[in-house]
This record gives C-alpha cells, sequence and structure tokens, in this order.
C-alpha cells in the first residue's frame, strides 16, 4: 500500500488553480523527488498531503487513510521557509517541537544531544536561534524534523544555504532515512541532487503532472537515439551517424532514425576501434526538466 | 501531558521568563510601594513634634484631662501651658515651639479661639489640640459617653441577606472592585499584545507552518489562550500579594488600610463573568494576530475592537450612584462592558444572583465562539503570508 496517494486532486485559490488533477503515489521505503519550476503547485501538493489545505476535488490517503492528529506523529515535515522560534535557546525550541510530537522531556533531550553532536551544533545548544548563522539554522530544522524518528519525511529544499560539506551531511541523513525504511518526499531544485539520491519522481509544472515514474525510465523515455563513445585514438566516421557532438573528451553519436545502438557497437568491434567507453547516451534530470517546462511553456 | 498544555506551557514560559515582563509585572507594585512610601514621607514631613503652647483666660484647661493619644500615623506632640501671652511669645521667638493658642475667657460661649504662629501650624499638631480641648469640654460626661462623642459612629453596611459586610467610612472598600477590574483588564491588554506578537511572529517567520503539522488549529489556538490567561492570571496573583503586603505591612501605620477587605462576591464576579471575559479579548486578539500581516496592523484593528470595554468607565458614577438601572444591569449583561461594570457595581450594592448567572453564561458562551472563531482564522489565515484575510472567507463555507 502506498504511503502516500494523491488522487485527482485540485485547489485553487481564488482564481488562481493551483493544482489541477495531480495524482501520484508514494511507496514505503522510497526516496521520491517532487520537483517543479517555482509557483508549480509543488509546496500546495505537500500542504494537502499534510492536511493544512483541503483540496478542492479529489482524494488523499496518507500512512494507509486520511490525515488524523495521530498520524502527525509519525511524519517530519520541513517547509522550504524554515520555522524555528528566533528567539529562545536551540535546545528549548528543539525541546518544544520534538515535544509536539510526542515526544516526553527526557526523550527529546537525549535524542537532542546526540544530532546536535553529529550537526556539529553541540557548542550553540544555549544560543538562541537568531544567533546562529543561516546554514545553523537550516541544520538546526533539519534535527527539530527527524528528531521523533516519522516513518515519513516530507523535506522540502533541504539543500539550499549549505555549504558542499553540510551538503553531504544531509545527503547521507537521507540516504541513512531511506537505508531505516524511512519513506522520503524530496523537493529540490537541484536536479543532480535529486538524480543522485531519488527512485522515483514527479515532476509538476502548473498544476499539472508532467512526468512521473521511476527516474531510470524517464531518462529513458527522454533519450534522443544517441549513444557516448570514447575511442582511445578517436572515434572513424560510421554509417548510420546523422551527427557528431563532442562531450568531454568522447564523442556523443546522433543516430538515423531507425539505426540501433547496438549496430554502432557492431561496426565499432568489426573496425577493430579500441573503444574505451560506450554508453547509450541518456539525459539528465536537468536536460528534461528544461525540455519538459520550456516545451509547456511554447519555448 | 496533552499537546494543549504543552503548547499552553510553551507560551507562558517564553513570555513569563522574559526581562520585559518581569519588568512589566514589577513596575505596577513597585509604583503602589512607592506611591504608599511617598505618603509615609509625607507624614513625616507633616509630623512636627515641636510642642504647642497655649495659654487659657477660660479656666477650661486649669486641670486638664490630658489629651487622648493621636491616631496612626500621627505622633504625639507635646501641649505647654503658659501663664501669660509674652511668655509664648517668647518661648515662639526662642524656637521652643511651633506656635501657641489662646483661649479666651467668653471661649465656651463663643468658641473662639486665636492662634499665633511664624509658619502654619501642622495639620497633626492641630487636631490633637482640637481633641485636647473637645475632651476637656466632655470632662463632665460619662467618660465611655466622651469617649464616643469623640471618635464618632462607625457604621457597618449590610447586605440584606447578610452576604456581604462593609465599613461605610471605607472609601477604599468600594473602590477595590473597581481596581482589581481595572487591574485584570490591563492585564488583558498586556498579555493580548504579547499573544498578538507571538502569533505574527511564528506566521513571519514561518514556524507555523511546523506547527500545524504537529497540532491542530484548534490546539494551538486553545494552548496559547491558556497560556495567555496564565500569564494574566501571573500578573494579577503578583500584583493582589503586593497589595496585601502593603495593607498587612501599613494596616498599623495607615488608618484607611486597616478595614481593607475582598467580599467573596466580588471573587465569584472575577471567576464567573471576568476570567470568561479574558478568554474572549485573548481569543479575538489571537484571531486578529492570524488574519493580520504584522502585529502593528493586529494591535490598531483589536485596539477599536475592545473599545466597549472601557464603557464603563465613562459611566462609572452613574453605575456606581444607581448600581440597579437599567443601563447597569444591560451592560452587566453584555460582552466587553461586564467584567467592568460588575465589579464597579459589586462595590456598591450586591448583584442579584439572576444577572451574576445570566452574565456568567453569555460571557462563557461568547468565550466559547471566540475560541472556535480564534481556530477557524487560524487555520484560514495562518499561511495567508503578506495577505490579510476577508471576514467573508471566515464565515463562508468551510475551507
Amino acid at each position: 500500500m502506498p504511503v502516500i496517494e494523491l488522487s485527482h486532486i485540485s485547489k485553487s485559490f481564488g482564481a488562481v488553480k493551483a493544482v489541477d488533477d495531480v495524482s501520484f503515489s508514494v511507496e514505503k521505503g522510497e526516496l521520491f523527488g517532487l520537483l517543479g519550476p517555482n509557483g508549480a503547485g509543488k509546496t500546495t501538493s505537500i500542504r494537502c498531503m499534510l492536511d493544512i489545505f483541503k483540496p478542492d476535488s479529489g482524494s488523499i490517503s496518507i500512512l494507509g487513510g486520511p490525515m488524523t492528529e495521530a498520524k502527525k506523529d509519525r511524519i517530519g515535515y520541513m517547509p522550504e521557509e524554515r520555522g524555528l522560534y528566533q528567539d529562545i535557546p536551540l535546545e528549548r525550541c528543539l525541546a518544544y517541537l520534538g515535544s509536539l510530537k510526542g515526544l516526553s522531556e527526557a526523550e527529546v533531550k537525549r535524542r537532542a544531544a546526540g544530532y546536535l553532536e553529529r550537526f556539529d551544533l553541540a557548542a550553540h545548544k544555549h544560543k538562541k536561534v537568531k544567533e546562529l548563522s543561516k546554514g545553523m539554522q537550516q541544520k538546526a530544522q533539519v534535527i527539530a524534523t527527524i528528531l521523533h524518528q516519522p516513518e515519513l519525511l516530507i523535506v522540502d529544499e533541504p539543500f539550499s544555504g549549505l555549504d558542499p560539506v553540510n551538503t553531504q551531511m544531509i545527503k547521507d541523513l537521507l540516504r541513512e532515512q531511506r537505508e531505516a525504511g524511512v519513506t522520503v518526499v524530496l523537493c529540490s531544485h537541484q536536479m543532480h541532487l535529486v538524480e543522485e539520491l531519488c527512485d522515483r519522481i514527479v515532476l509538476i509544472d502548473h498544476g499539472h503532472v508532467m512526468l512521473y515514474g521511476a527516474l531510470e525510465e524517464i531518462r529513458r523515455q527522454f533519450a534522443a537515439n544517441a549513444v557516448l563513445v570514447k575511442g582511445a585514438d578517436g572515434v572513424p566516421a560510421l554509417e548510420g551517424v546523422e551527427r557528431v557532438e563532442p562531450v568531454n573528451g568522447a564523442v556523443k553519436l546522433h543516430l538515423r532514425p531507425g539505426v540501433q545502438p547496438q549496430e554502432v557497437l557492431r561496426e565499432l568491434v568489426r573496425r577493430d576501434v579500441p573503444v574505451e567507453h560506450f554508453e547509450i547516451a541518456l539525459p539528465t534530470l536537468d536536460e528534461i526538466f528544461i525540455r519538459v517546462v520550456q516545451g509547456r511553456s511554447g519555448f | 501531558m496533552t499537546k494543549l498544555l504543552r503548547v499552553a506551557l510553551h507560551e507562558y514560559k517564553r513570555h513569563v521568563f522574559n526581562k520585559r515582563f518581569l519588568m512589566g509585572l514589577l513596575s505596577i507594585p513597585l509604583l503602589g510601594l512607592a506611591m504608599v512610601g511617598l505618603v509615609f514621607i509625607i507624614i513625616a514631613i507633616e509630623n512636627d513634634t515641636t510642642p504647642l503652647g497655649y495659654v487659657d483666660h477660660s479656666g477650661l484647661l486649669a486641670d486638664p484631662i490630658p489629651a487622648p493619644p493621636p491616631e496612626k500615623p500621627d505622633k504625639p506632640v507635646p501641649l505647654v501651658p503658659f501663664e501669660t501671652e509674652a511668655e509664648a511669645r517668647a518661648a515662639l521667638e526662642a524656637g521652643q515651639i511651633q506656635g501657641y493658642y489662646i483661649v479666651p475667657a467668653d471661649y465656651q460661649t463663643t468658641g473662639r479661639l486665636t492662634a499665633v504662629y511664624n509658619d502654619k501650624l501642622a495639620g497633626q499638631a492641630r487636631r490633637q489640640f482640637y481633641d485636647f480641648l473637645t475632651v476637656n469640654l466632655l470632662r463632665n460626661l460619662d467618660p465611655a459617653v466622651a469617649n464616643r462623642l469623640l471618635e464618632g459612629s462607625e457604621v457597618i453596611v449590610l447586605s440584606p441577606d447578610g452576604s456581604r459586610v462593609a465599613a461605610e467610612s471605607t472609601f477604599l472598600n468600594f473602590m477595590l472592585p473597581v481596581l482589581i477590574g481595572l487591574g485584570l483588564i490591563i492585564a488583558m491588554f498586556t498579555t493580548g499584545g504579547y499573544l498578538m506578537q507571538a502569533v505574527t511572529e511564528e506566521k513571519e517567520n514561518r514556524t507555523m507552518e511546523v506547527i500545524v503539522t504537529s497540532v491542530s488549529p484548534g490546539q494551538f489556538m486553545a494552548g496559547k489562550i491558556i497560556g495567555d490567561v496564565a500569564i494574566g492570571l501571573t500578573q494579577i496573583v503578583v500584583w493582589v500579594l503586593f497589595g496585601a503586603l502593603i495593607v498587612i505591612g501599613g494596616r498599623d501605620s495607615l488608618e484607611i488600610l486597616r478595614s481593607v477587605q475582598i467580599a467573596p462576591q466580588t471573587l465569584w464576579l472575577v471567576v464567573l463573568v471576568v476570567l470568561p471575559s479574558f478568554v474572549i479579548i485573548s481569543a479575538l486578539t489571537a484571531a486578529v494576530g492570524a488574519a493580520v500581516t504584522e502585529a502593528r496592523e493586529g494591535q490598531q484593528v483589536i485596539g477599536i475592537l475592545v473599545l466597549p470595554v472601557w464603557i464603563p468607565y465613562m459611566f462609572m458614577f452613574t453605575l456606581m450612584a444607581h448600581p440597579h438601572s437599567p443601563l447597569a444591569v444591560v451592560l452587566s449583561l453584555l460582552p466587553f462592558t461586564a467584567p467592568l461594570t460588575v465589579l464597579a457595581r459589586a462595590g456598591m450594592t450586591v448583584l442579584p444572583a439572576w444577572q451574576i448567572a445570566l452574565s456568567a453564561v453569555i460571557q462563557i458562551a461568547v468565550a466559547a465562539g471566540s475560541l472556535w472563531l480564534a481556530g477557524r482564522v487560524f487555520r484560514l489565515g495562518m499561511l495567508r503570508y503578506g495577505k490579510r484575510l476577508r471576514l467573508r472567507e471566515v464565515f463562508g463555507k468551510a475551507d
């Protein structure tokens, strides 16, 4: 049974239709990417999932049914705009947010101590939140999100404002959560990170689902009829190749319609070309994102 | 502990353990202490115990009964007899006495006295000399009767059902319920300000979005309002304790404090009428905080909204002079005007039980409605960053 299931949900604010007939589901234990340009309807979809907004139509199932107060303790949510109490010490802020997720004071203290140590914030726990740097606040927000060890984690732009070291730290944490069986919904603009981390994605634009499915499948769907070849002494001109494009010391061979990559490989072997690298040229998620979004906008 | 109580406790601790709150909390009792101190200083300055002389030509004070001991905080002023006016004047010029009285031979028929002094005689010295004269004028009466005449009567005011007893002479007892009412209203507004700030801050810094995925909007609002009322009650308790300390510490020195008492009726009115009103104000403050975009704008809105709270203040003399008038009854029942009206009337009369009960039912019902409204506005308005909520949306169909 999916952990999250959105079925034909729509939500309007006045004349603006933020989400229009959106459906997708997130399976247990997967790292799911929720993508889309600014104003696409991602945050509205998340808020509908979390019962902050009621959809105008459609249905939502979360953790096996409609949202309940009890289920809130099993979910961790990190909004894009960070939300921490600025005027109180970090430790007290975490204690309060943890307690609202049903943890006892002692348990919050014990867990927070571990996470603060891990995220290099232990020395700052008595400082007011507003005295922490943006990156530190970001890490504190991550701690507040996972402190109660949720079954479902929804994180919106968790990498923004982080340096490479801290980005790696959050990446490791998300992978770790997935390995521990936690279902993670990752909302991010940083496509290379989504590509690196997610199993499946949904791409929303102008409130509509544009792409949905396993990441590898989507990349294959968008793959042009091309192969990426690197030969020790270069790559000779081949039959069936329409265009040659140099890519980082290799060449991308764009094949004529109907020509299969296997035919190119066979030809290279027949000609005894020393091949160091041969792969089907798949587009990056970045390229797919731009193609889909620009394609819809009429570019 | 339920989440509602956790929210309430957080709200309470966040404001109560804050320097700004503590300063505000202590400023009013310290102001009270300063005023009492000022009274003592004025009394001490007035308390000139330099002897006062007299020259008696009437024979009334030939073998005088000593003056009765003065009432606190006055100190005894020695009264010195002089044979002649010349001796008295010499003593005045030598600074041995602050002045002297000449009691003429026909004093008992005319009642005329002559006072001679350089600087005006101290009030207490004058009072003590008049008491001295009176006690000697009454010397032929039974001492108990003379004493009664001297002290005057003390009228005890009793309600028909005997539930309320007060000394008529104590102005403070009339005013005490009004002062309690004013204290509660000040507490309502100060804590309402904290609540407004907290809600708008949570909205501005996006904490709201995290919070509503942990607790329901209703629980969150109710928790905040309970915390807010608890903060207000803390203020009141601290102020009452300081007041009690002033009364206990000052009752030996200040006559007015000696008969201070709070009638049980006042306490019932505070619990049944004023506390629900506190909830109404807090809930509306929270609702406005959730609906507006910034605290300052919210404070303006709530300032207008709760203006009726001060209506009884404008009619205070009418309410006290005619505590059973239709105006008094209507203002006792209406939300906002009820707290100050019932307490102003309580100083003067016993309110009929049906009026207290009806007012309590109305206030509690409006408080429940305000809590519902606060929860609804919060749900609708919490994520409207930079956008006001419209009344049509609040009372329209559910989101």
